[in-house]
């Protein structure tokens, strides 16, 4: 470095060339209370929905330049919630998530598509029950000092071997479960 | 010969009520109690099903039964029956009849708070709910199902010890009028 720091002027000029030869960071981001994370699918028919709480996110999102984006969720499934007891024990046993030996998923992904407008999707892949596969996120992006991620997903739960043995006949319970979260976020410490 | 009940007898249509429904109770009773024991998976939720649809059959039976009983009258206390005794027995019957409707309705009241799957009277008839998905309103139809029976089944032994009672020591006609076949003064005669 040439310059001599001796003017205001300098100082600024130095400054912004400091800032200009930087990269381009995408904003990292953690995530913030507030945030769900549900699940919706059907019994006979008949509709019911679950939550995954103390889900934890980390995200590095710059809308500009989707190059650099990077998400990571943990999800542990012991907590999942349906309203019922019977069925949260079912759902934590080992015909379904199986707990015991597959205390969490993870769901990362660092491709990003813009789909135009605030709309997204990010092609991750998913790790439930020892199976990892591709799942896509669709997601739109509100800006702001608190940013919000919500997102949509199908997930094939057959393909992870969710609700195998007794619970397979996709005439009771469909193979594809509806996943949606809001995320909100702040910036990274 | 009468379909009614008379005076001193109870007719055909209440007897074959009355029996029906102690067979029903009796098989509600014996799977009621062991069901819970089975695996929670699909093969064996027709259990279930089974059991909530006797109930349902039970309930629909008990309501033809006070109809008829309103409608056709009962037959008297057999002579002799101390007044402290008949007003016994007839607080007792007005606790059956109560009981055999609470009975099945708070099952159903269970079944629809717990908001598990949809409820099909024998896979034929949807049944519609009682209530929305509420953990509260299960837990305390639940309680209330399973403390109800045991009222439930101590009043049937009380019933019909008083029933047997009278039939081996009083040698009256009390239970010999719930049962088919002549009466006694006819079959000496």
């Amino acid at each position: 470095m040439s310059h001599k720091l001796t003017t205001p002027a300098a100082v600024a000029a130095t400054l912004v060339a400091l800032m200009a030869s930087a990269p381009a960071l995408a904003a990292d981001y953690v995530q913030a209370a507030g945030s769900t994370l549900a699940f919706a699918t059907k019994y006979d028919g008949e509709v019911f929905t679950g939550t995954l709480p103390g889900f934890s996110t980390t995200l590095s999102f710059d809308p500009a330049d989707l190059s650099d984006a990077k998400l990571d969720v943990t999800i542990p499934l012991a907590g999942a919630d349906t309203g019922n007891g019977d069925r949260d024990t079912t759902l934590r046993g080992a015909d379904f998530f199986n707990v015991a030996k597959f205390a969490q998923a993870r769901y990362s992904a660092t491709k990003f598509r813009s789909l135009g407008g605030d709309q997204y999707a990010a092609d991750g892949t998913l790790e439930l029950r020892g199976v990892s596969k591709p799942v896509t996120l669709t997601f739109t992006w509100t800006p702001g000092t608190a940013p919000v991620l919500a997102g949509k997903a199908t997930v094939k739960r057959l393909d992870f071997g969710v609700g195998g043995g007794d619970w397979a006949d996709t005439d009771t319970i469909p193979d594809e479960v509806a996943v949606s979260t809001r995320v909100v976020l702040k910036p990274a410490e | 010969m009468t379909w009614k009940n008379t005076t001193d007898r109870w007719g055909p249509v209440s007897q074959l009520l009355h029996w029906l429904i102690v067979l029903l109770v009796l098989v509600l009773a014996i799977v009621g109690l062991t069901m819970g024991e089975l695996p929670k998976t699909p093969k064996y939720f027709w259990v279930y099903t089974m059991h909530k649809s006797t109930g349902i059959t039970l309930l629909a039976l008990v309501l033809v039964r006070i109809a008829w009983r309103l409608y056709a009258g009962a037959p008297r206390p057999v002579h002799g029956t101390p007044t402290w005794q008949a007003r016994v027995a007839s607080v007792t019957h007005v606790l059956l009849y109560a009981l055999l409707l609470v009975m099945p309705l708070s099952g159903w009241l269970y079944d629809s708070a717990s908001g598990l799957r949809p409820f099909r009277w024998y896979g034929l008839v949807e049944m519609p709910k009682l209530s929305a998905p509420n953990t509260g309103v299960a837990d305390l139809s639940h309680d209330a199902h399973e403390l109800l029976f045991w009222v439930l089944a101590v009043l049937v032994v009380v019933h019909a010890a008083a029933a047997l009672y009278h039939h081996m020591f009083q040698n009256d006609d009390t239970l010999r009028r719930m049962l088919p076949g002549r009466r006694r003064g006819q079959q000496a005669g």
